[in-house]
């Protein structure tokens, strides 16, 4: 379109509040928490340059080395996330009756907030919870744990939650992609006489790989910014502490607020590297707007 | 798609109804819960349905000392502003960086862009003394405000769509002698309805269920629903099973709003992933 005063005029008067917005809630802050992060700021007085030693404790003090590691359980619960809601999108995509009273049920979790969630999982942990109660009723009384009090437990325990929650938005994925993919493949792969199974291993699998590695890496970058059921949970307690707990323990209990800007900086670098390989996959598929 | 074999068929819904059990079996507990009196809370496992399904005991305890339903308009008044203000920013946003070229142009488009890489997590101790700074903390505007960035999801989803809207549209509108505003005001803002939509269905489940931002701006005078939610659960002298019936409380907005929404929510998320 032609560049006219007007046009001009529009442009930045469309564009301000929104880049303002961005800059102050957005760039300037991880801005100023690279350099606070070098500091020991206390949230009042004049940050003193400290160095590296924000960084220095995160990764030798045994205390937040912990924290990363209680991750690592986030991450591992991916596994079997992705599979489950893989094969359910497979079985999904499809016409057969009931498939929209199985979406409506399917997509439930992912419609709860994380004080709803955290609810009904302690009432599923519990002692006396759900899940010790099946265990006993279908006889496995051996297998009946003290989920959440155990050390070596709470934090598998807490983690797989993960799997009910998010699921469904990595089904939801894996559902759009299979969407996309046309139906004349799966025509063509039924006159060859191609069998079901083949059809998800040759066409399925491979037409959503680049989703598939969308999710891997949407997983990692949310189990590094865990927060809600830990938190709501377990306040943290009984060494559920993860990276987001302890920068809000230490940015504003403990009025640490250099150390958790060097936490915080540490999240973002796992975060960019996530994120920056998930957008390179996704460059492909990108569409030219300009 | 054409012939799935009895086995395979067979397979499916043995898998689909095991899904089903997996993602409802962990809530009937709670369900039961909320209907049971305090005695037999104590005297029954979780698993046994309770006595009486009319007692509705809890629920008018946990609504009257919850203060959920001001809780309930707090998140409404929140969510009603921010998004209209989140929607309205975006299409002006993804209008101008799609119709015209200027300097600056690619900056700005990156600016959006690399959001994605900074959490919200990551930032919030810097942005919380910008909000005590402005002295909003404690108050709903410090929630709207953050709220009403415009995000990169939205830029896309508009995109998306701008790019089936024709600029020989713009153009003639152009020649008839409407300036630009005009143009994005009649032409451009009524077709881009389905995409805001789309961005308010994903953005308000995301905001109404958010936790983390409401939770650290706002003290116990002005709350939303999910953190009175987290008042009721955080108090250990209320007995389960009254917070069990808050928190059933606390699903049947988000129900209600999904039976209406089913559709756009399944195809709005899909659509928003595509994109």
């Amino acid at each position: 379109m032609k560049k006219t005063k007007s046009s001009k005029i529009l442009i930045i008067t469309f564009l301000v509040i929104p880049v303002l917005h961005l800059l102050i809630f957005s760039y300037i802050p991880i801005i100023s928490n690279v350099y606070l992060s070098f500091t020991d700021y206390r949230g009042t007085g004049v940050p003193k340059w400290v160095g590296l030693r924000n960084y220095r404790r995160l990764l030798t003090d045994p205390q937040y080395i912990m924290i990363f590691k209680n991750c690592l359980w986030y991450m591992v619960v991916a596994i079997p996330q992705l599979i489950f809601a893989f094969v359910l999108a497979v079985f999904v995509n499809g016409k057969f009756r009931g498939l929209n009273l199985f979406k409506s049920i399917l997509i439930i979790p992912y419609l709860l907030n994380g004080v709803i969630v955290s609810t009904i999982f302690i009432i599923f942990f519990n002692n006396s919870g759900t899940l010790n109660t099946i265990l006993e009723a279908i006889g496995l009384t051996g297998l009946k744990r003290q989920w959440l009090q155990s050390l070596k437990l709470v934090n598998p325990s807490i983690a797989s939650i993960s799997i009910w929650r998010y699921y469904g938005m990595n089904f939801i994925m894996f559902f759009g992609g299979l969407q996309t993919v046309p139906a004349e493949l799966y025509e063509a792969a039924a006159v060859d006489g191609c069998s079901k199974w083949k059809e998800i291993r040759y066409i399925s699998i491979p037409s959503i790989r680049n989703i598939l590695f969308i999710n891997i890496l949407l997983s990692i970058s949310g189990s590094i910014q865990v927060f809600e059921i830990p938190y709501i949970m377990m306040n943290g307690s009984n060494g559920t502490v993860t990276p987001v707990i302890q920068i809000q323990q230490s940015a504003f209990s403990d009025n640490r607020v250099g150390f958790a800007a060097a936490l915080s900086i540490m999240v973002f670098i796992i975060v960019v590297i996530a994120v920056g390989l998930q957008s390179i996959v996704n460059k492909r598929g990108e569409e030219d707007f300009a | 798609m054409l012939r799935e074999s009895k086995l395979y068929r067979v397979l499916r819904y043995v898998f689909l109804i095991a899904a089903c059990l997996f993602v409802i079996i962990p809530i009937i507990p709670l369900v039961f819960m909320a209907f049971k009196t305090g005695a037999e809370y104590s005297t029954t496992d979780v698993l046994t349905p309770p006595n009486n399904w009319f007692n509705t005991y809890n629920f008018r305890y946990a609504i009257r000392v919850g203060r959920l339903p001001q809780a309930l308009l707090n998140t409404a008044i929140i969510l009603g502003v921010s998004l209209s203000i989140q929607v309205l920013f975006t299409t002006m946003v993804s209008y101008v960086l799609h119709r015209f070229e200027f300097r600056g142009k690619k900056i700005i488009y990156g600016l959006f862009t690399l959001t994605m890489f900074i959490p919200v997590v990551t930032t919030q101790t810097v942005v919380f003394q910008i909000v005590y700074r402005l002295k909003l903390v404690n108050k709903m505007p410090s929630v709207i405000l953050l709220y009403s960035g415009v995000g990169i999801v939205g830029i896309y989803i508009m995109l998306n769509l701008l790019s089936s809207i024709s600029k020989e549209l713009d153009e003639s509108a152009l020649i008839d002698g409407a300036n630009y505003f005009r143009i994005y005001r009649s032409i451009i803002l009524p077709l881009l309805k389905p995409a805001c939509t789309t961005l308010v269905i994903l953005n308000g489940i995301a905001y109404y269920n958010d936790f983390y931002i409401p939770n650290l701006y706002l003290n116990k005078d002005v709350q939303t629903f999910t953190v009175a939610l987290y008042e009721f659960f955080g108090n250990m002298a209320t007995p389960f099973e009254i917070v069990s019936a808050a928190i059933l409380l606390g699903i049947v907005p988000i129900g209600i709003a999904y039976l209406f929404l089913q559709k756009y929510i399944f195809y709005g998320l899909s659509g928003a992933v595509k994109s």
